[in-house]
């Protein structure tokens, strides 16, 4: 009963300190695909993806409604960090939903803006206003269509402001000051200082943006031997809404200090910092779960790194193909560059490859489930084949096209006048001469469980059966690869099919043997693929790319290091007459792949279930003529 | 195809580099010209420019996918009682001396390369095996193809030994000064409006690869000047000559809407 009683308690004040108009809100999700494009031709770095920013808390007074009801602490506002940029979930700020939509627009404009002189960026209560208004008259006097909505935002703004607050003198004067500079951009260099924070400004950007903690310098320390990593094996079902939460990077404690020193009042205040020994631990589901509720309620998550990694389930022992017998080195030690975005510059033989084959001497045969499907398949890319039919209604040919000429003939001496007839027909063959170049990923995380029966990595098993079945009567020339890589220093290339050889029982073999390696270096993987397929003469010459995920490595190959090195790799192929495409089963990979492989140059397989049978047809449609 | 003869008026051209000298010295040197860029940079104007600075007829040939290598060379017309030969516009330039300009080459078909090669190395010659014929090329003829390497489909890419026969030269956007020069000149529109429009046009471009394939064209920004010059509404305008044109997705034309927003008020 007393719950009960607290629930509606709760609820009351909640509404009643709320002052937001919950009709006309605006949710980031409506607004992200437009938004970003306008971000980006404002002059925004077209690498951040856009994601939800965590609330803040600003330390700002609040009013009685507020104290009462416990809300009102936090404000989410945006920032960038090198990564993303953050906008806040839903702005529900105005009556009028134009009005909110505008606020985004807004705030996606003075994010894409870089300050002409960028020392202005200064930190603290003065750095932040003087700032808030340089960067506001710059935006305005570059984009001068936006003052009129600028105006528009700050009247309805300012209005809405100060609503149910009370203020005393320095307060006031405070607020005064906040109302000039958004009302007159650069007019104050200073701002009247009080008690209290000023209430944020949902105009301007972050006051203190979260710090970004540079990983490679975290991590140069412990990360030094780790010596594997997992990614939970069963696919991620999305039950809860991704939330993003506040944290930040600490130092692993040395363990010694246990949970009993805190004494038990504490344990009310989550965010004190709980040695919870988390990270080697196979953790269950439930424990997962518990976990998540937990991070829920915390304001702040401290997480750190400790130099053992999840081990649970890495079985590298087992995988680790160097040592197996049948396994024939064909070529080591190539060396290859990669591209270090943050300074610029191309790190000459960087990485090292090697190409390896499996030869099990034995011929494989094609897995009975697929027969059927194969015979379909190759059916259907039957199209494919370079045949030579004759071409009516020609200019000139071999032989006269007698329809053609009896026409011509009857029109003619019907009194028509008549234009330059066509009445030859000749025998030609459809123009057809291209190589394609199958990369696939073997990363560890196609070793995860799509169903009961099958792993993604025997997905792509049959994907690549099926598409050698497919392709072997159609004339054009194959070849497959697949990569896997553990750092840079051992990126390994395997060789399933060259383009010299003929699709049969021992590269079927060799497909058979396939399992899941490590990560995902895909830049020099790209790169070494891209030097094959630059030998074949033909005159079209397509590398597909075929991969579960985003480019990443133990390293610091990651996030927007890997992202940006893979499209240079991507853009080199390119340079050299090569066309690229990338074919995917990562539903999240709409953020980072247009920013590799541009606009139409992948695409997004949903159920991975059905790769084996896309892959073939995809294949007939990116190589056929659409004329 | 159009022919152009000479003109007294040199059409205006703004050089991005050096392109005017380079240019002059490949004909000079009866070299083969390969000009590259994205769509709408200014690549035919060039050739319009210089074939009226070095006073040389000018055979432009648009390329399509069924154009032959008859189309250029010519063909036997059946007329009264009997077959006259007519010639195409390449014989033409090869006979009579000029530029023959094959605009977007890569989309013609493949056997048109047949005539192109004898006439793009040292021979300097067009068989024509129909009349049974041996063209050699006069001093004053040349060659000149253009293509854009950015939009064209999977299975048009210039090969590579065709590729090789050219002195090739990239064209691209110009630098926003020198474009508000440009609209300014062609259009007539006051400064501070060109100067916006090429802004926004800047912001589009920033999209390609990553939203759009093709970035806004010198040629769209010049039309829509038009549109404003003579009193149409600007944000419509826009709309009309530099928004719709680069995509036909609802979402992007309404984001893109917003760019323009940015820049004329909404």
């Amino acid at each position: 009963m007393e719950e009960h009683v607290g629930q509606i308690w709760d609820k009351l004040v909640t509404r009643l300190s709320d002052r937001s108009y919950k009709d006309s809100a605006v949710t980031l999700l409506d607004v992200s695909k437009p938004l970003g494009i306008f971000f980006r031709a404002l002059g925004g770095d077209n690498a951040l993806r856009i994601v939800e920013s965590t609330a803040t808390q600003h330390f700002a007074k609040r009013n009685w409604k507020h104290r009462v009801a416990g809300t009102g602490k936090y404000v989410e506002l945006s920032w960038q960090d090198e990564d993303t940029l953050h906008l806040p979930k839903q702005i529900n700020v105005f009556p009028d939903t134009d009005l909110n939509k505008d606020l985004y627009y807004w705030l996606a404009a003075i994010n894409a803006h870089t300050l002409e002189n960028p020392s202005a960026k200064a930190r603290g209560l003065q750095g932040w206003f003087a700032y808030s208004q340089t960067i506001t008259l710059e935006v305005l006097e570059r984009f001068p269509g936006l003052q009129s909505r600028y105006d528009r935002l700050v009247g309805a703004y300012l209005q809405l402001r100060n609503i149910d607050e009370q203020f005393n003198e320095q307060e006031q004067s405070q607020e005064d000051a906040i109302a000039q500079a958004l009302r007159k951009p650069g007019s104050l260099e200073q701002i009247p200082t009080s008690q209290y924070a000023p209430r944020p400004v949902l105009l301007w950007p972050h006051p203190n943006p979260p710090e970004v903690v540079d990983l490679s310098s975290r991590r140069a320390q412990p990360d030094k031997d780790v010596e594997g990593e997992s990614t939970p094996s069963k696919p991620e079902e999305s039950k809860k809404e991704n939330k993003r939460r506040n944290a930040e990077r600490v130092d692993m404690p040395d363990g010694k200090d246990g949970l009993i020193l805190h004494r038990f009042e504490s344990i009310f205040g989550f965010s004190e910092f709980l040695n919870i020994n988390r990270s080697t631990e196979d953790d269950d589901e439930a424990d997962q779960d518990k976990a998540d509720n937990n991070a829920d309620d915390m304001d702040f998550l401290s997480v750190a790194r400790d130099n053992k990694t999840k081990g649970g389930k890495v079985k590298f022992d087992l995988d680790l193909p160097a040592e197996s017998m049948d396994e024939v080195v064909l070529e080591s030690d190539v060396f290859l560059p990669e591209w270090d975005y943050k300074k610029q510059i191309m790190q000459k033989d960087y990485c090292s490859v090697i190409n390896y084959m499996h030869d099990t001497g034995e011929s494989g045969e094609l897995p009975e489930n697929l027969r059927r499907t194969a015979k379909k398949l190759r059916h259907q890319l039957e199209a494919l084949t370079t045949k030579r039919v004759w071409h009516r209604h020609q200019s000139e040919g071999s032989e006269l096209d007698l329809d053609a000429y009896i026409n011509y003939v009857g029109e003619r001496y019907s009194g028509h006048k008549v234009e330059q007839p066509d009445l030859y027909q000749q025998l030609r063959s459809s123009e057809r001469d291209l190589s394609c170049l199958l990369l696939a990923d073997f990363s560890l995380s196609t070793d995860t469980w799509l169903s009961n029966e099958a792993r993604i990595i025997d997905v792509i098993r049959d994907s690549l059966f099926l598409f050698s079945e497919s392709l072997r009567n159609t004339g054009d020339q194959f070849s497959i690869y697949g990569f896997s890589s553990r750092n840079r220093g051992h990126i390994r290339f395997n060789t399933l099919k060259t383009f010299d050889e003929k699709y049969n029982g021992i590269v079927r073999s060799r497909i058979q043997a396939i399992k899941p390696g490590f990560y995902t270096r895909m830049g020099a993987a790209i790169r070494y693929a891209a030097a094959k397929l630059e030998q074949q003469d033909t005159q079209q010459r397509l590398l597909l790319i075929l991969t579960d995920g985003k480019p990443n490595d133990l390293d610091r190959y990651e996030g927007r290091y890997g992202v940006e090195d893979t499209r240079r790799a991507i853009h080199e192929a390119k340079a050299k007459g090569l066309q690229t495409f990338c074919i995917t089963i990562d539903d999240q990979g709409g953020e980072y792949l247009p920013h590799i492989f541009g606009t139409n140059g992948f695409t997004i397989i949903r159920k991975p279930e059905h790769l084996p049978q896309k892959l073939p047809i995809l294949y007939a449609n990116l190589t056929t003529n659409p004329s | 195809m159009t022919t152009s003869d000479q003109t007294t008026e040199i059409p205006f051209y703004s050089p991005q580099g050096n392109e005017e000298s380079l240019f002059e010295h490949a004909y000079g040197n009866q070299l083969p010209v390969l000009l590259k860029g994205p769509t709408g940079s200014g690549k035919t104007r060039f050739i319009a420019h210089m074939a009226a600075q070095l006073n040389l007829p000018l055979y432009t040939v648009s390329c399509h996918d069924d154009l032959t290598a008859s189309d250029l060379v010519g063909r036997y017309l059946i007329g009264d009682g009997q077959t006259v030969w007519n010639d195409g516009p390449l014989t033409r330039a090869v006979r009579e001396g000029g530029i023959c300009y094959l605009d977007e080459v890569v989309e013609a078909r493949k056997d048109t390369t047949v005539v192109i090669h004898p006439l793009t190395d040292d021979r300097r010659i067009l068989p024509i095996d129909r009349t049974g014929e041996i063209l050699h090329a006069p001093d004053n003829f040349m060659l000149v193809v253009s293509y854009n390497p950015g939009y064209q489909s999977m299975m048009k890419g210039l090969k590579p030994s065709t590729r090789q026969r050219f002195i090739s030269m990239s064209f691209n956007y110009l630098k926003p000064s020198q474009e508000q020069e440009v609209v300014e000149k062609e259009t007539g529109i006051d400064a501070h409006m060109a100067k916006k429009l090429v802004a926004m046009a800047n912001a589009l471009r920033q999209l390609k690869d990553h939203d759009l394939e093709e970035g806004a064209s010198t040629r769209l920004l010049v039309y829509t000047a038009r549109l404003i010059k003579s009193g149409f509404d600007p944000v419509e305008a826009c709309l009309a000559g530099l928004i719709e044109p680069l995509s036909d997705e609802e979402d992007v034309v309404s984001a893109l809407m917003e760019v323009v927003y940015a820049s004329f008020g909404k």
